[in-house]
């Protein structure tokens, strides 16, 4: 998996691609609390290029989701390929993230 | 005649990948659809991530076997390790109402199969035999939560 963070219209953009399973979950982890500690708000994950979520990657967007709540901040996942998105949805967690269809929308919202 | 086929991955996250390749070839061989796949390799995925964080506890240098076996009307999965003994009556995901990290891999692992169970002969480490259904019977996970809510 690579982690490129971005800039958009003064946006700040998590740019992921690849696999995020339980070798890569922890990187991710690391770049994603490092954001929301520094009090980045709103974040936008871009989904666009991941191929596969697991369980531990759900779980550190949860973390990061309950570190931004803490504060007030906002972090809005977008461009989730359907594969991810319904592992989103049968955990029920579709309800409780901001989800967009695309970066342009999640930036705009 | 039964089709099966046995690998053996290092206890290290890097060879998930590798497990899931080999998984999903597995599934296509049994003819099944690119969901069902999907759904297996992730059950799969999740079932050898928990042996290398609750049976080995991190340690990469272990063992893990995982045995797949097409048989009339199921697709099989055994799952081998020689870690520490996995207590099934202790093993539950968390409700799926509840927001907080963890406990959703033993849901997507019943999701993908119908029967999740550890074999009590094995005298050291676990297995874990794991089978769902091929003959267009495979259950449906919220159904069978909602039977077994009924019953």
């Amino acid at each position: 998996m690579t982690i490129i963070l971005i800039e958009k219209y003064g946006k700040k953009i998590l740019e992921l691609s690849g696999e995020i399973d339980m070798n890569a979950s922890p990187v991710l982890r690391k770049e994603l609390m490092t954001l929301v500690k520094k009090g980045v708000t709103p974040l936008v994950i871009d989904f666009n290029n991941v191929s596969y979520i697991d369980s531990s990657g759900i779980a550190t967007f949860v973390e990061g989701l309950k570190g931004m709540m803490a504060f007030g901040g906002k972090l809005k996942l977008a461009a989730l390929p359907s594969a991810v998105k319904e592992i989103f949805s049968f955990s029920k967690l579709d309800r409780v993230f901001e989800i967009y269809g695309s970066i342009d929308d999640a930036i705009n919202s | 005649m039964k089709n099966s086929a046995v690998i053996t991955i290092p206890s290290h996250p890097q060879y998930l990948s590798v497990l899931r390749a080999v998984t999903a070839q597995m599934c296509m061989l049994s003819g099944m659809s690119e969901r069902a796949v999907d759904e297996v390799k992730l059950a799969v995925d999740e079932a050898c991530s928990n042996v290398m964080k609750h049976a080995y506890r991190g340690d990469t240098g272990r063992k893990i076997m995982i045995q797949f076996r097409i048989v009339p009307d199921s697709f099989e999965v055994i799952i081998e390790d020689n870690g520490i003994k996995a207590r099934p009556e202790r093993i539950e995901g968390r409700d799926l109402d509840q927001v907080r990290p963890g406990g959703l891999g033993v849901h997507l692992i019943k999701r993908a199969f119908d029967t999740f169970t550890f074999d009590k002969r094995k005298k050291k480490g676990n297995r874990l035999k794991l089978i769902r259904h091929t003959k267009g019977y495979h259950d449906n996970y919220t159904d069978r939560k909602i039977r077994q809510k009924d019953s």
